[in-house]
C-alpha cells in the first residue's frame, strides 16, 4: 500500500467512508469545511447521501433522521455550529439515536478566530447539553488517529446507540502527514443490534440486550415505536414515573462503561518517569517532543495521552499518576481537562495546568518551561 | 536524524500552499517522513500566509516548530517576521525583487517572481521557482522525482510551466551554490 499526503480533514472524511458511513448532512465552517468538501465528492461514489442544510441545527436533525431511518450518519462542525448542535445531541443520547459529530477546534467564544486552532471546547462537549448525560468523546493526534478514531466512532455509536465525538483542533485538521489508510476489514465493523423478532404489537424498542443497549429497528421495517425527546418506558412512551426514569439513567449511563477499555490512554515513558506530562490532541504531539528532550537532559520524564477524554478512563489514570509527586498539564484552554487529572489524582500529587491561548499551538520550550520548576537540582539545566 | 523544518512565507493567493505540498509530496516520494501546517486569515487572497514543512528521514514526532531552520521569504513582510529568528547556518531564500535585505545577511538571493514572469509567462509560477530552488538547497530530494511531484500536483494546464519554473529554480540554486562554495555573492 502506497504512502500517501493526507491531512486530516480528508483522513476524517475516508474514515467515515471506511467505516461504512452513507449520509452526511452538514453545514461548511471553518476550520471542519475539508470534512464535508472530500465528502460530498466521494460520498455519492459510495453509494452515499450528502446534504448541506440550512445551518447546524437542521445539520444534526438530518443525521438523527437519516439514522433512524437506518443510514450510518454524520455531521462536521466547528464551535459556533457545535454549540447550535447541543440541543439535538441530548436528544440523540435520550432517544439512542447511533451518530457520529465531528467539532474541529478553532479559537471562541462566538466566532473567535475562524482558521486558528485551540481546545477550548472540551468542557462543552461533556456539558454542554443539558441533563446529566453521559458522553463519548474521543481525542486523535494524528492523520492516521483521526482516520482509525473516525472508523472508532462509528462502531460505538452503532453498538451502544449513542452520539459520539471526535474532536480535534485546527492545526490537525490542515495538518498533512504522510500515512497508509488501511480501510477495516468487515469483522472489525460494528453494527447496532436488531430485533430477533418479527414486528408485532409486543414489541418493545427500548427494552435494552445484556450490553444495556436494545436492538433498533429502521423506521420503516414495519416495527411500530416511539422516539421522544421525554423520558420513555420500554416501549418509547413518555413517563414520569420515577423508577423508570432512575432506570433509564442509570442504564445509559452503565452502557458507556467499556468505553475506556475500547480506547486506553497512551502511556509514554512513563514506567521510570519521575515527571507526568498529561496532553492530548496536537498538544500531546508537542509534549512528546518535550518528554524527548527532558530524558536527553536526564530528566525522567514520561506521557500520558488520553485517547478518550470522555468518560475519564479513572481508574487507569489514577493506577498511572497516583505515584508521581508532580504531574504537569499543558493545554490550549484555560485548563479544562486539568480538573479531570485533580478530580481522580490523590491530594498529595500536585496538578499543575499550563495553559496557551492566542490561536497557537504550545512550543516545545514553552512545556519545557512549564516543566522547569519541577525538575531536581543537579539535572542539566533546562 | 536529519531533520529540516521548513517555513514557506508571503502572502495569500502566491501558492504557498500548493509549493509546500510538491516539496512534501516529492519527500515522501523520495523515503523521507513528512509533515504539513499551513497558517493563514479569514480571508482567500491577501493577508499573511504561511506553510510548514517539516522533512525527516525518522517518524516525526512534533509537526509544529516555532522556529524554521529554512526560510522562504516571497516578499518583505514575511522576511521582517521570521528572517531575525534565523540562526547563522540557518538557511534562507528570499525574492531579491520584493525583499531588500541588511547588507551583512548572507541569504540566496533569487527574483523568483520576475523569472516567472519573463521566463515561463506566468507570474504565479515563482512559487514553483522557489520549489526548485529550495529543494536544490535542502539535498535529499533528487530533481526527477520533484518534477513528477509537480506534475501530479499542478492545476489544469499548470503542469508544463510548473516544471520548467521548477527546473529553473534548481539550476539557478545550483549556480549560487556553486558560487557560495567559490566564495563569492549569493545574489542571482
Amino acid at each position: 500500500m502506497a504512502t500517501e499526503l493526507v491531512s486530516g480533514n480528508e483522513a476524517c472524511a475516508r474514515g467515515a467512508i471506511a467505516a461504512g458511513c452513507n449520509f452526511f448532512g452538514g453545514y461548511p465552517i471553518s476550520p471542519s469545511s475539508e470534512v464535508a468538501e472530500t465528502l460530498a465528492k466521494i460520498l455519492p461514489g459510495h453509494k452515499g447521501i450528502f446534504v448541506q442544510m440550512e445551518d447546524e441545527m437542521a445539520s444534526l436533525g438530518s443525521v438523527l433522521g437519516a439514522s433512524l431511518g437506518g443510514a450510518k450518519a454524520m455531521t462536521a462542525t466547528s464551535g459556533p455550529g457545535f454549540t447550535l448542535m447541543q440541543e439535538h445531541l441530548g436528544y440523540a443520547t435520550l432517544a439512542e439515536i447511533p451518530c457520529v459529530v465531528v467539532d474541529v477546534m478553532r479559537v471562541g467564544p462566538s466566532t473567535g478566530v475562524p482558521t486558528a486552532p485551540s481546545q477550548g471546547d472540551v468542557m462543552q462537549a461533556r456539558w454542554g447539553s443539558h441533563g446529566d448525560r453521559e458522553v463519548a468523546v474521543l481525542a486523535p493526534a494524528s492523520v492516521r488517529e483521526i482516520y482509525d478514531m473516525t472508523v472508532n466512532a462509528f462502531n460505538i455509536a452503532e453498538r451502544l446507540r449513542t452520539p459520539v465525538v471526535v474532536m480535534f483542533d485546527e492545526v490537525l485538521a490542515h495538518m498533512r502527514e504522510g500515512v497508509e489508510l488501511s480501510a477495516p476489514s468487515h469483522d472489525e465493523l460494528w453494527r447496532r443490534p436488531r430485533p430477533l423478532e418479527d414486528p408485532g404489537p409486543s414489541f418493545r424498542a427500548y427494552l435494552p440486550n445484556e450490553d444495556g443497549v436494545a436492538a433498533m429497528p429502521n423506521f420503516g421495517d414495519g416495527y411500530h415505536f416511539h422516539v421522544t425527546g421525554l423520558m420513555h418506558n420500554e416501549k418509547g412512551f413518555p413517563t414520569t414515573h420515577p423508577e423508570t426514569i432512575r432506570g433509564l439513567m442509570a442504564r445509559l449511563k452503565r452502557k458507556m462503561d467499556p468505553l475506556p477499555f475500547w480506547l486506553p490512554a497512551e502511556h509514554y515513558r512513563l514506567e521510570d518517569a519521575e515527571l507526568a506530562v498529561v496532553a492530548y490532541g496536537i498538544t500531546s504531539r508537542v509534549a512528546r517532543e518535550a518528554v524527548d528532550r527532558l530524558r536527553d537532559r536526564g530528566v525522567l520524564a514520561g506521557l500520558y495521552r488520553p485517547r478518550l477524554l470522555w468518560p475519564v478512563g479513572a481508574a487507569d489514570l489514577a493506577d498511572t499518576l497516583g505515584r508521581f509527586q508532580s504531574v504537569v498539564v499543558p493545554e490550549m484552554n484555560q485548563g479544562q481537562w486539568v480538573e479531570v487529572v485533580e478530580r481522580y489524582l490523590p491530594s498529595a500529587v500536585r496538578v499543575v495546568s499550563r495553559s496557551k491561548l492566542g490561536g497557537e499551538p504550545m512550543t516545545t520550550e514553552e512545556i519545557l518551561e512549564g516543566c522547569r520548576e519541577f525538575v531536581k537540582k543537579g539535572v542539566r539545566a533546562l | 536524524m536529519w531533520k529540516k523544518e521548513i517555513r514557506l512565507a508571503g502572502s495569500g493567493g502566491q501558492g504557498l500552499g500548493l509549493a509546500a505540498m510538491v516539496l512534501a509530496d516529492a519527500a515522501l516520494r523520495a523515503g523521507l517522513q513528512v509533515s504539513t501546517l499551513q497558517s493563514y486569515g479569514p480571508e482567500a487572497r491577501g493577508g499573511a500566509s504561511r506553510s510548514d514543512v517539516t522533512l525527516c528521514d525518522q517518524d516525526i514526532a512534533n509537526p509544529w516548530f516555532s522556529k524554521p531552520a529554512v526560510l522562504l521569504a516571497l516578499n518583505e513582510k514575511a522576511w521582517m517576521k521570521y528572517g531575525p529568528e534565523l540562526a547563522e547556518d540557518d538557511l534562507a531564500l528570499v525574492d531579491s525583487d520584493w525583499v531588500k535585505l541588511p547588507e551583512r545577511r548572507t541569504v540566496y538571493q533569487i527574483p523568483l517572481e520576475r523569472i516567472a514572469k519573463t521566463e515561463m509567462r506566468e507570474k504565479l509560477a515563482a512559487n514553483m521557482v522557489a520549489v526548485g530552488a529550495l529543494a536544490a538547497a535542502i539535498g535529499r530530494i533528487p530533481l526527477d522525482v520533484l518534477m513528477e511531484a509537480a506534475r501530479s500536483r499542478a492545476p489544469k494546464g499548470f503542469a508544463r510551466i510548473n516544471q520548467d519554473a521548477i527546473r529553473r529554480g534548481w539550476e539557478l540554486m545550483e549556480d549560487l551554490k556553486g558560487g557560495v562554495d567559490r566564495g563569492g555573492a549569493r545574489g542571482a
